[in-house]
Formats: C-alpha cells, sequence, structure tokens
C-alpha cells in the first residue's frame, strides 16, 4: 500500500498566465480560507447581534470577554498607543487558530500551506520595519544595521530577514508535522486494520478488512496535541512575536 | 486531481492571502470591535451618569443634613429662649406675687390694726360713757346729793384720766 502526503488540491487554473506570478489558481488552501473568513465574520456577527448595555446575555459575555482579552493582550505587551493594532492581532490569532483547528472537520488547513504563512509574516515583516523607521527615521534604521561594529552589518540583515523567515516556518512546520503524521496514522491503521480483519477466513473478512475499524477514535488521542494543542500555541505565538516585534521596534533609540 | 507542492509558496496564493487577511481584520473590526466596543463605551457612560447622580445626590443629603442641624439648632436656641424668657417672667411674676401679697398683708395688717384701734377706742368711749354713768350713779348713791354740774363733769373727767392711764 502506497500513501502520498501532497500540498492542496488544485480546483480550478486560470488559463492567463502572468509574468513572475504565473496562473492563478483555485486551490484548496483558498477556497478553505474564505471558509474560515466566513466562520469568522459569521461567528462575530451572531456575537454582536442584540446587544444590550445591561442583562446581557451569555453570548454577549463571550463577545466582550473576547474584546477585553485582546485589549489585554495587545496593550499589555505593547501599551496604550497601539491601541490601532488590536484588530490586526486579533484577526491574525482567530485566522491561525480557525485555520489550524478546522483540519478537526475534515478540511484541509489553509495554514498547512506556506503560501499563508508566508504572507501573514511578510505583513508583520513590513509593520516591524515601519515601526523601525518611525521610530528612528530611515538614517536612524540603516544605522542600525552597523552596531554594535560596522563588521556585524551583514549578520544584522540576515538576522533581521530571519524573523518573518522563523516566524513563517515554525508555524508552518508545526501544522504540516500534524498533517504528516495524521496521514501516516491513518494510513498505519487502516493497513493494520485490513489485516487484522483479513484473518477471519470467508467472505466476512474480506469486506471486514475494507473497513479501517481502527480509524475509529485513536487518531483522536494524537489530535489533542498535533490539532488542539499545537494549533492554538502556534497561533498564540505567532502573535505574541508579532506584538513583541512590533513593540520592541517602537522602543529601539 | 493536479495538486500542490507540499512545501512551497505560491505567489498567487501569497497575494491573495495578504488580502484575505486585511480583509478580516476589516471584517473583525466592523462586526466584534465596533459594536462591542460602542457598547462599552455606552455602559461606560451610564457608569459615569450613574456615579454623578450618586454624588450629587451624597451633596443634596449633606446640604439637608447641615440645613437640618442648622434649624434644629435654631430650634434649640428658640427653646432656650422661650425658657429663659418663661422663667424670667415666672420669676418676674412671683416677685410681683410676692410683692403684692405682702403689700396685701401690709395692707391687711395697718387696716387690722386701724381697726383694732378704732375699736379700742370705741371701747374706751364707751366705757368711759358707762363708767362715767356709773360713777355718777355711785357718786349720787354715796353723797346722796346733787352736785352741780360743773363738779360733776371734773370729777367724771378726772377719773377717765385715771383710767385712761390705768388702761
Amino acid at each position: 500500500m502506497d500513501i502520498e502526503i501532497t500540498g492542496g488540491k488544485i480546483f480550478y487554473t486560470f488559463p492567463i498566465d502572468f509574468p513572475i506570478l504565473g496562473k492563478f489558481q483555485i486551490t484548496e488552501t483558498l477556497v478553505v480560507s474564505w471558509i474560515v473568513l466566513l466562520l469568522i465574520t459569521g461567528l462575530c456577527i451572531w456575537l454582536t447581534h442584540d446587544l444590550k448595555v445591561e442583562k446581557i446575555s451569555r453570548r454577549q459575555a463571550v463577545a466582550e470577554m473576547l474584546v477585553e482579552m485582546a485589549n489585554k493582550f495587545v496593550i499589555g505587551n505593547m501599551g496604550e498607543k497601539f491601541r490601532y493594532m488590536i484588530p490586526f492581532v486579533a484577526a491574525l490569532f482567530a485566522t491561525s487558530v480557525v485555520s489550524n483547528l478546522i483540519s478537526l472537520v475534515g478540511l484541509r488547513s489553509p495554514t498547512a500551506d506556506l503560501s499563508t504563512e508566508a504572507a501573514w509574516a511578510v505583513v508583520v515583516f513590513i509593520m516591524i520595519t515601519a515601526q523601525k523607521i518611525k521610530t528612528n527615521g530611515f538614517g536612524g534604521y540603516l544605522k542600525g544595521f552597523t552596531t554594535p561594529i560596522p563588521v556585524m552589518t551583514p549578520f544584522n540583515i540576515l538576522s533581521e530577514l530571519a524573523t518573518p523567515i522563523s516566524m513563517a516556518c515554525r508555524h508552518f512546520g508545526n501544522i504540516l508535522s500534524g498533517v504528516v503524521i495524521n496521514g501516516l496514522i491513518y494510513a498505519a491503521l487502516a493497513l493494520a486494520s485490513s489485516k487484522l480483519f483479513g484473518l477471519i477466513p470467508g467472505i466476512v473478512g474480506k469486506v471486514l478488512a475494507q473497513i479501517p475499524f481502527l480509524d475509529v477514535g485513536i487518531p483522536a488521542i494524537l489530535s489533542v496535541y498535533f490539532d488542539w494543542f499545537s494549533g492554538i500555541m502556534q497561533a498564540f505565538i505567532f502573535c505574541m512575536l508579532t506584538v513583541m516585534y512590533i513593540a520592541n521596534a517602537a522602543e529601539e533609540g | 486531481m493536479q495538486v500542490q507542492e507540499l512545501v512551497g509558496i505560491v505567489p498567487w496564493t501569497f497575494i491573495a492571502q495578504i488580502c484575505n487577511l486585511f480583509l478580516q481584520v476589516y471584517l473583525i473590526k466592523r462586526f466584534l470591535f465596533k459594536p462591542i466596543n460602542a457598547m462599552l463605551e455606552k455602559r461606560r457612560a451610564m457608569a459615569d451618569a450613574e456615579i454623578q447622580d450618586a454624588v450629587k445626590a451624597k451633596e443634596e443629603a449633606i446640604a439637608m443634613k447641615s440645613e437640618y442641624e442648622q434649624n434644629m439648632l435654631e430650634a434649640k436656641n428658640k427653646a432656650n429662649e422661650i425658657v429663659t424668657n418663661a422663667q424670667k417672667t415666672a420669676a418676674i411674676q412671683s416677685e410681683e406675687m410676692l410683692k403684692e401679697a405682702s403689700q396685701q398683708a401690709a395692707a391687711m395688717k395697718a387696716k387690722a390694726e386701724s381697726d383694732i384701734a378704732q375699736e379700742k377706742r370705741k371701747a374706751v368711749n364707751e366705757v368711759k360713757n358707762e363708767i362715767g354713768g356709773m360713777a355718777m350713779e355711785i357718786a349720787g348713791k354715796v353723797i346722796e346729793r346733787e352736785i352741780n354740774e360743773e363738779d360733776h363733769a371734773k370729777l367724771i373727767d378726772e377719773f377717765i384720766a385715771n383710767v385712761g392711764e390705768a388702761s
């Protein structure tokens, strides 16, 4: 039995070939991303309909708690002047968490595609750089590469570029490892199941061998780590790093 | 069906994901943060208004209390004044009454004394007359002769003078 773990499916490819960018493809990543987008937006609309000032419903309490948590997270780590960052960080976290956890319903996580994390990391990198230039001026930003001694310049540039790459790869690696291990486990358990029930003689064994009984339940245990823990943890780490890097960029003198 | 590379960056997906992220930022801002923050702001305003009301009520209560205390003080002062006045009046009245009583008593005493003196005088005059009569009778009987008027009066006067000394 051969198993193959591949990237997301490509549903449709537009025939026009752009220079550099190539052909636009509707991939599984994009479709699931849009589902995630709709899910989060729908959740927000559902949470915030019929808001009241007093005698609030449980639903509204949850919405308020989420907003308060986002406020506390961003303002606690970055300070009051970064209040405008709250929706960005919240959106990043929500998208990341829902994308990671959507694999639980059988869809392919958009975060199992490096393009997604690369996009986020590049956005964050641009924000960090913009913040640095805003804090120190463009000259100050360039001068920052020559500290503490000019010889360090190449390494400083390298470390600067390593920031988005490490952020993207850390998140991607964790989610991809989940995908790979889940794929392996499912395949292995299916195989074990077919061999085990194949031992039963006659037609009954042949029929039962086709059904991967062992795939029920057992992968859920691994899913606790690879989907739940890793998914939430990586989303949190990504947001934490975003917040920390930008706050640091604002402090550098 | 075609599949993507397991690890790789697809430029269009990359761009689309950036767009998705910013779309998500807008949507989450529009549908979660805006209504919730507006509601929280409203609640804060309401709480502020309530606190201000409470402060106002407290101030009013304090004002009322001070007014009440002042009123009480005034009432107390007034009561004290009334009591003092009453005491003063009572003292004056009693003094007057005493004075009047003593005056009355004195008047009564004086009247009684004058009455007594008059009675005494009356009595003395009666006694004088009786004694005069009696003396005349006795004298007439003793000497059995008629003394003239002149001697008679003289004798009586002498006798009365003696009696007056003796009495």
